[in-house]
């Protein structure tokens, strides 16, 4: 298998692409300059991936399975994989989102090793019920811990009211309940259906030979062939839950209003386009130069703990806007307010992201965590490199206002409230 | 030849010393000025400070104009903000940006960020009483709110607590914040006050690294500080150290589902650099990360704790365990850590363990030379400890070692304070 080689449209460094013979697409960034290397394998099964249909038939899992199966990867017994990579003075560590599970290690010497260790690591499933029990307390614990979080639990709680169906409601990690319910059998099954070359991908970065990383990926024994299609339901209704209230020993009101996309885009290169554009729409309302922030900021409306992000990925998305408030009615009234006007923009606003945007970019070239993310981001969706620096320049203004029409709709709206005195 | 200190080109410019490290694999630069003062009764004001002046100029009357202007430098990070470092009260001046020569038409990016920061620190907008009282009032209130939230987060709450009460009547126990007291009681025109007392009194140093000019970085440095206020600085005491006493505690409750348990050990104060080489060792194979005996032990083996770590305060000279865990297992999570951190003390270690704790460390000493930002910081550090040694150095004294070196520097560690946050009912947390 050959390398393709694509450079990078501001500096000109070079990205190798290849996929290994059975079948896991691979990018490299060979960069001396750096002392530390990282790597990245990034599967597309997350905490939405639910449902779906094997040889034994349809099967829906309990929540939470995909993190409980990301725990017990590390549980090889027969590489006591922490040990190993700890002793080459690597970081290893992994995280499961909503759509995708990533595992990676970064480290100053003995790369190859660790690669063949992580690769090692997701290629086999060292899943008991001894160990799947043994595991349940501490994730439980982990889960307890996120509970505490006002804002983990009005994220949620905002999630369960915009969506009625779709698993993106519930927590990544699940609840204790829902983890009790996951045996070695569900997680080997969800394994096999899912932990396959097609539905991964490996990036790396920093000082290393592409041709040993294309080496070390033949290696690797992960199962050949494309994953097993998700099954989650389609939830573009309007909202199952306009509001969502809780009470709780907080010591400030949490409130949240979000939006939901009332169309899913299939296209990975498409959605990457709805994508920036949002987080454009959504900088330019509630980013640190925008008057509107100021004005909530100077009426007493909101504080510097106001964000806007946009959750998105396969079967879902949404904008979330809000924060911690003394008014929290006050708050979301003034953020219907905001998306309902039509959003100011002219062309140097967009000139002044556009610049943001490159010093970014070029900032990410900075650091070899930051590379491998990114071009494992884009492997991940099947894109060419630097899709995402291409279609920003792109992005115009009647892209931006017509994102503002489409989404920013009062049926497609739903809020939360964490409210002080449970 | 020019001065040198961990790896930087030193040069005094107006009486400051400026330490200067150029790197042809960059793209980017940081410029920091930092001026130190003692952790005190006005920490309060000087922590306001930043947000005081991130409120606009008198060329830049808002935030919004100063967000565009850094926008329009390529996102540059511009501006102040402060920090506690040991029992110091620290304000950082900064210049963060990708260097010119990488950007179309290869503006001046150093230039036009260190004038940004001139006017930033040198021409706030004031009146005759100090910040305007509607942009006072505003943001102090803002910074209450900040701390009230803080018991929200639990494990920050816990930590700040848990020093509060390790440290009570040393410098130390100051919060960043000042405390929400001296927050509410601060009065207009003591963070203009504060201002001037970093840029007149404070001890300082600057910093620049990365993708720099050939020429001209001093004279940017020279610019900002003859914009400032005649200087006479005064030297930091030296932070307090208390004798070995018996073990206190403090127990605080509230609503929550996962515990924390902080533990504070002591270490006698020391300049001697192979001690805290053993130290850092000891730390890291008590809990610096998945293969030290608290990740092991009260994690993986006795399912105790959802975390528990390890970490060194040099400046103050104390080691922290910090654990999340549920509250019935937090006699044993202690009784563990110590029986653990005792068995360390006497030696009782694999040679594999710290071989492994030798590689973590040098694992993260050899990245630093990756990042200008990294590098900057741990020379800022490297000065404000008196300690001149560059990565590379500091790692061939890792690598030399010995086991003998861990206990010794681990010996006269001693628990001061256990301090838990536990829930106020069986069930805890949030409402269901």
């Amino acid at each position: 298998m050959s390398f393709t080689v694509v450079r990078d449209p501001v500096l000109g460094e070079a990205v190798w692409l290849a996929q290994t013979a059975r079948g896991l697409p691979l990018r490299v960034v060979p960069a001396e300059r750096f002392r530390e290397a990282a790597a990245v394998v990034t599967f597309r099964y997350g905490s939405v991936d639910l449902a779906f249909s094997d040889a034994a038939g349809a099967h829906t899992s309990p929540e939470g399975v995909a993190h409980y199966l990301e725990h017990k990867l590390f549980e090889d017994e027969a590489i006591q994989a922490f040990d190993r990579f700890g002793r080459r003075g690597a970081k290893v560590n992994a995280m499961t989102g909503f759509a995708r599970t990533t595992y990676y290690f970064t480290c100053a010497e003995r790369f190859a090793e660790n690669l063949q260790d992580l690769l090692h690591l997701v290629s086999r499933a060292h899943i008991t019920p001894e160990n799947v029990a043994k595991e349940r307390g501490i994730i439980a614990q982990e889960l307890r811990m996120y509970e505490d979080s006002p804002d983990y639990r009005a994220f949620y709680d905002l999630l369960g009211a915009l969506y009625a169906v779709h698993p993106v409601r519930h927590p990544v990690g699940g609840t204790v309940e829902s983890i009790g319910r996951i045996t070695a059998e569900e997680l080997l099954r969800c394994y096999a259906a899912f932990y396959r070359t097609g539905n991964a991908s490996l990036a790396v970065a920093g000082p290393v030979d592409p041709e040993q990383v294309l080496a070390l990926a033949e290696a690797a024994q992960l199962a050949a062939g494309p994953a097993i299609p998700g099954t989650a339901p389609a939830d573009t209704a309007r909202p199952p839950a306009p509001r969502f209230e809780r009470r709780g020993r907080v010591a400030r009101a949490r409130a949240l209003l979000g939006c939901k996309e009332r169309s899913l885009i299939a296209d990975p290169a498409a959605r990457l386009e709805r994508d920036l554009v949002t987080r454009i729409l959504l900088d330019l309302w509630f980013g640190a130069a925008s008057p509107v922030r100021e004005a909530l900021r100077r009426e007493g409306v909101a504080d510097d703990s106001l964000s806007a992000s946009y959750v998105a990925d396969r079967g879902f998305g949404c904008a979330v806007l809000g924060g911690e408030a003394d008014d929290p009615e006050r708050l979301l009234a003034a953020l219907r307010a905001v998306v309902a006007r039509p959003v100011a923009v002219a062309e140097h606003d967009l000139e002044r992201v556009r610049r943001k945007f490159l010093g970014g970019f070029v900032r990410g070239l900075e650091a070899v965590r930051s590379l491998a993310f990114a071009h494992a981001q884009e492997a991940g969706d099947g894109l060419p490199p630097f899709s995402v620096f291409q279609r920003m320049a792109a992005v115009s203004l009647e892209a931006v206002r017509a994102r503002q029409r489409e989404l920013f709709v009062p049926e497609a709206m739903a809020e939360a409230l964490l409210l002080p005195g449970g | 030849m020019a001065e040198r200190f961990a790896g930087f080109e030193r040069e005094d410019v107006q009486g400051v010393p400026f330490l200067v490290r150029r790197d042809p694999r960059s793209k980017t630069f940081r410029m920091v000025l930092y001026a130190r003062r003692p952790l005190d009764r006005d920490a309060a004001a000087r922590a306001l400070l930043p947000a005081l002046l991130q409120q606009g100029t008198r060329r830049d009357p808002d935030r919004p104009a100063l967000a565009r202007r850094m926008e329009m430098l390529y996102g540059a990070s511009v501006g102040p903000g402060t920090a506690k470092v040991g029992e110091s009260h620290v304000l950082r001046m900064s210049v963060d940006a990708v260097a010119g020569a990488f950007l179309p038409g290869r503006p001046d990016q150093l230039g036009a960020g260190a004038q940004l920061l001139r006017e930033l620190l040198c021409e706030p907008l004031l009146d005759g009483m100090g910040f305007p009282s509607g942009t006072f009032e505003r943001e102090r209130k803002q910074a209450a709110d900040a701390v009230r939230a803080l018991r929200d987060d639990k494990g920050a709450y816990a930590a700040e607590r848990a020093i509060a009460e390790a440290c009570a009547g040393e410098p130390y126990a100051i919060p960043e914040h000042g405390g929400l007291a001296a927050i509410e009681a601060l009065d207009r025109g003591a963070p203009e006050r504060a201002r001037l007392d970093f840029l007149t009194r404070g001890e300082m140093v600057a910093f620049a690294a990365g993708a720099l000019p050939e020429a001209g970085v001093a004279a940017r440095l020279g610019e900002l500080l003859a914009a400032m206020p005649a200087r006479a600085p005064e030297p930091l005491r030296p932070p307090v150290s208390v004798a070995p006493r018996p073990v206190r505690r403090a127990v605080e409750r509230t609503l929550l589902q996962q515990s924390k348990l902080h533990l504070h050990f002591r270490l006698p104060g020391t300049d001697v650099q192979r001690l805290w080489i053993g130290r850092r060792l000891f730390t890291n194979l008590l809990g610096g990360g998945p293969h030290s005996r608290l990740f092991r032990e009260v994690r993986e083996r006795r399912s105790l704790a959802y975390y528990a770590s390890a970490g060194l305060e040099r400046h103050k000279g104390l080691l922290q365990v910090h654990v999340g865990c549920d509250e019935r297992a937090a006699a044993a999570v202690e009784e563990e850590v110590l029986r653990q951190a005792r068995a360390l003390q006497a030696g009782e270690f694999q040679e594999q363990e710290l071989e492994t704790a030798r590689a973590q460390i040098l694992g993260t000493l050899a990245t630093v030379d990756d990042s200008p930002q990294a590098r900057l910081a741990f020379a800022a550090e490297s000065w404000f400890l008196g300690v001149d040694r560059t990565p590379d150095e500091w790692m061939d004294l890792y690598r030399s070692a010995t086991r003998d070196e861990v206990v010794q520097g681990a010996a006269g560690l001693w628990l001061d304070h256990v301090y838990l946050l536990g829930a106020e009912t069986p069930a805890g947390g949030i409402a269901p």
